[in-house]
């Protein structure tokens, strides 16, 4: 568990280069100082990458956790067309192959949650139900994620239209700054960076219907591990009701739901970032505790 | 009465950071005795830190880890430019690119082509060098002036202060070394006074204003330690005590600070500090009669300003300030010399290379430069520094020469002689050839006239300042107040300390006199060695102001 009694650990930060598909991809680690007693697999929405995560990074690691963040093909510093989400089963092998070098990396014994923020979620859900993925883990976190998002917005005709897209024009996904944050510093840096994608093509909007449908009809039962939706009091960018309601269909209603005291969608850019990074790391850490030894 | 929160502060901290500095300057003497043994010690860090980044392992220089012997054959040595590009990457990744550590801030410092600099401050840096070698310089300052740690009023530290910030690169903090704000966790920077109200956010972000609020705050206090880097601070410090004589007098007598309400009023301690103003020659140990230590840089240039220390500190004890920069610590203070500290074999690898080798010109060139190790160097002799930092600046040339005075137990001591091709710095602005170039041409430009053959010296007037002598085809009186504004202000864009330190009055403005055309040429050909006619160079810097009367005739 958590050593309470000791000074602030001196974390590493790496970025391991994955070659998936014929594509390199960035891996980000944040690293404790001895080897890690937990790990969480950060799935990071349509606009960030792990650049977002400097602060978040580095105290899951003061925690004794490991953070490893996949930038996405082409997000962040990965390489890949940017602006364009490829095919749902490229999404799922890079997801897959990153996972596996996760899992070779920390050991078949330290838990491994996986979080996925916003529509990191989507991709997180999706990948669990697909038959391809069996890397071993111990607990689930979705955080600001609408669950089935494009099923709840979309009618089946439009729907079938979407999923028939084949532009490579692009769609602007609206985001705001200023719903992801009050803090002018962090606004600032959402407007200013120029690795984050706020606009993705029509296609890509195929593949992310293609996701959801992964885990709206599921083909297969998952192992029982624990499972949480967090956010804030409300979020100006989800609709929580209609989330929770897709969670507890994916939990048969046995997921925990937390909401942390912000109206803001990017809780690690709010008050809350530590409250969260610290329930999550407790939360994988206690997966670790051995019941029956 | 209560004692303030800050006082509660300064009373937790006083006996951990005593302790913290003892133990950090035992572990730099530990070093100073076994220095083969430090300097392998940062090389095998340096490499565990880098070897997974992307930059070595994109360039194979990953491969030094199976062999560190093989460090300075494969890497090769750099400039700050060098590295701009991986400092892009590394402003959007926060970490993983130059070093496998957490960038938490971005350091600022000006660039000799203007463009501040962006130098990483790294979790791993933090922890292991800047923080050890600031406590170890304290832990100095402590083994002979226990005093300082006294009561809660007895130290000011000028050195570092904490400001809010509001620049960032990419949502990461982007800021001078000086400024220690916010404290990044409990292994960061945090002095018993660093709560103080002279010390934190609640004082003055101005120069001026800061200083107002540090005197008024200790008035009447048994302050004893005065600390600071550059030796203007100390010397405007007591020009400030003068300035606001009557409005400190006025707060002191009625128990406020800038009119508002602050503590008791001191009739009697106004009527004692308005004696001491009415004397012209007062000195700050007037102000503070318990005064026993000051400390700043004192060597090379800096020494300079020892008689006017003198007058303004008189009988006052005094220690250095360690030999840094932005880029890395080069010397820590061990005891109280002067001249000379030890090199600081546990912050960095340190190489060198004699200072007569032009190697600006063989790096620009890419030319394989052969360096020395810290037991290679011979007294007596100045070299350029070459450093490699835990933060993944590696091999970089410092610009600076160093002399090595003496070897103690294997360890150089040496002393900061000048910037390589920076001819002078009053205080720590280093001024560069290619910003005051920068500046003439932008600011005659504006005028219409073409940059010309110049020549700029340093004026040790009060104030100090810089005397710029430039060819133009109509020289003119009127020009001359006109381009001595220009300059001055360009110069202010493009040097970040020459603006601050013009901006608190501890420089003067620069003075620009226009002279006829050839005329400058003509005075430098008229000193041409006739020995070494050949390697005779115009030099548009100079070491004072003698030019000035033989071209300009004043």
């Amino acid at each position: 568990m958590i050593e309470t009694k000791r000074p602030p650990q001196n974390v590493r930060k790496e970025i391991i280069p994955l070659v998936s598909g014929g594509t390199e991809l960035a891996l980000h680690r944040w690293q404790p100082e001895k080897p890690a007693k937990g790990a969480v697999f950060y799935f990071h929405g349509l606009q960030s990458h792990a650049g977002w995560l400097w602060e978040v990074g580095p105290r899951f690691a003061d925690n004794d956790v490991a953070l490893y963040v996949l930038d996405r093909r082409g997000s962040g510093v990965s390489q890949g067309e940017r602006h364009e989400i490829p095919d749902v089963e490229t999404v799922v092998a890079d997801y897959v192959h990153a996972l596996t070098e996760v899992r070779r990396r920390i050991g078949e014994t330290v838990p491994l949650t996986l979080f996925g923020h916003c529509l990191g979620g989507s991709f997180l859900a999706a990948l669990l139900h697909h038959e391809s993925f069996r890397v071993p883990y111990q607990a689930v976190v979705y955080c600001s994620t609408w669950l089935g998002r494009l099923h709840a917005l979309l009618g089946e005709e439009e729907r079938a239209a979407l999923a028939a897209e084949d532009s490579a024009e692009l769609w602007d996904a609206g985001l705001k700054s200023e719903d992801f944050t009050d803090d002018p510093l962090y606004r600032r840096f959402i407007d200013e960076d120029d690795l984050a994608l706020r606009r993705i093509t029509r296609r890509s909007r195929a593949t992310l219907l293609g996701l959801e449908e992964l885990y709206l009809a599921p083909r297969r039962t998952l192992p029982e591990v624990p499972s949480a939706f967090v956010s804030g009091l409300t979020d100006p960018i989800v609709d929580l009701d209609a989330t929770h309601r897709v969670f507890g269909e994916l939990t048969a209603d046995r997921g925990m739901i937390l909401k942390f005291p912000t109206p803001k969608h990017y809780l690690f850019y709010t008050d809350v970032r530590d409250d969260l990074v610290d329930w999550t790391s407790t939360h994988t850490l206690l997966q670790g505790v051995d019941r029956d030894g | 009465m209560d004692r303030p929160d800050w006082q509660e502060h300064w009373k937790a901290r006083r006996t951990p950071f005593a302790e913290e500095c003892r133990q950090a300057r035992a572990e730099l003497l530990a070093d100073l005795k076994d220095p083969q043994t430090a300097q392998r010690r940062v090389l095998e860090d340096v490499i565990a830190l880098c070897a997974d980044s992307l930059y070595w392992k994109e360039n194979g220089y990953d491969r030094i880890a199976a062999d560190p012997g093989t460090f300075r054959d494969i890497l090769p040595l750099t400039r700050y430019g060098d590295f701009e590009r991986q400092i892009d990457r590394e402003t959007r990744t926060k970490g993983g690119v130059l070093s496998c550590s957490p960038v938490l801030r971005w350091l600022k410092t000006s660039g000799t082509t203007g463009v501040p600099k962006r130098v990483p401050y790294t979790l791993h840096w933090l922890l292991t060098y800047r923080i050890p070698a600031m406590a170890a310089m304290w832990g100095t300052y402590l083994e002979h002036h226990p005093e300082l740690l006294d009561h809660p009023h007895a130290t000011l530290d000028t050195q570092t202060v904490r400001e809010a910030v509001t620049d960032q690169l990419y949502g990461v903090q982007y800021q001078a070394i000086s400024n220690r704000y916010p404290q990044l966790n409990s292994r960061d920077w945090n002095p018993p006074w660093g709560e103080a109200p002279w010390f934190g956010t609640r004082a003055p972000a101005s120069h001026e204003g800061r200083m107002y609020h540090r005197i008024r705050q200790l008035l009447g206090e048994d302050l004893h330690f005065i600390s600071a880097i550059n030796p203007s601070t100390l010397i405007s410090l007591r020009d400030l005590v003068a300035a606001h004589g009557p409005a400190l007098v006025r707060d002191l007598r009625e128990g406020t600070l800038e009119g508002e309400p602050f503590g008791a009023p001191d009739p009697e301690g106004a009527e004692r500090l308005a004696a001491v103003l009415a004397r012209e020659e007062f000195s700050l140990k007037d102000i503070w009669p318990s005064l026993s230590l000051y400390s700043c840089w004192l060597s090379s240039s800096a020494g300079l300003y020892q008689a006017k220390l003198d007058e303004v500190l008189p009988g006052v004890a005094k220690m250095p300030f360690m030999s840094c920069g932005t880029e890395g610590v080069t010397t820590i203070p061990v005891d109280d010399s002067l001249d000379s500290q030890p090199l600081a074999v546990g912050q960095a690898f340190f190489e060198f290379v004699p200072a007569e080798v032009p190697l600006g010109s063989l790096i620009e060139a890419g030319e394989k430069v052969d360096t020395l190790l810290f037991d290679e160097v011979e007294p007596g002799r100045d070299y350029h520094l070459i450093m490699t930092q835990g933060n993944g600046l590696f091999r970089l040339w410092s610009g600076d020469i160093y002399r090595v005075d003496r070897i103690v137990d294997g360890t150089p001591w040496i002393h900061f002689v000048h910037r390589d091709g920076v001819f002078h710095s009053f205080t720590g602005e280093k001024i560069t050839e290619a910003q005051v170039t920068q500046a003439i041409r932008e600011g005659t430009a504006a005028h219409g006239i073409d940059t010309s053959l110049y020549m700029c010296g340093p004026n040790w007037a009060e104030p100090p300042h810089y005397v710029v002598v430039s060819e133009v085809p109509l020289p003119d009186p009127e020009l001359d107040h006109t381009l001595s504004s220009a300059v001055d202000r360009q110069l202010m864009e493009i040097n970040l300390e020459y603006a601050s330190k013009r901006t608190s009055g501890r420089l003067g403005a620069l003075e620009f006199y226009t002279v006829p055309k050839d005329a400058i040429n003509a005075y430098n050909e008229a000193r041409r060695h006739p020995a070494n006619p050949t390697q005779h160079k115009y030099k548009p810097f100079q070491k004072d102001v003698g030019f000035l009367a033989d071209i300009v005739g004043r």
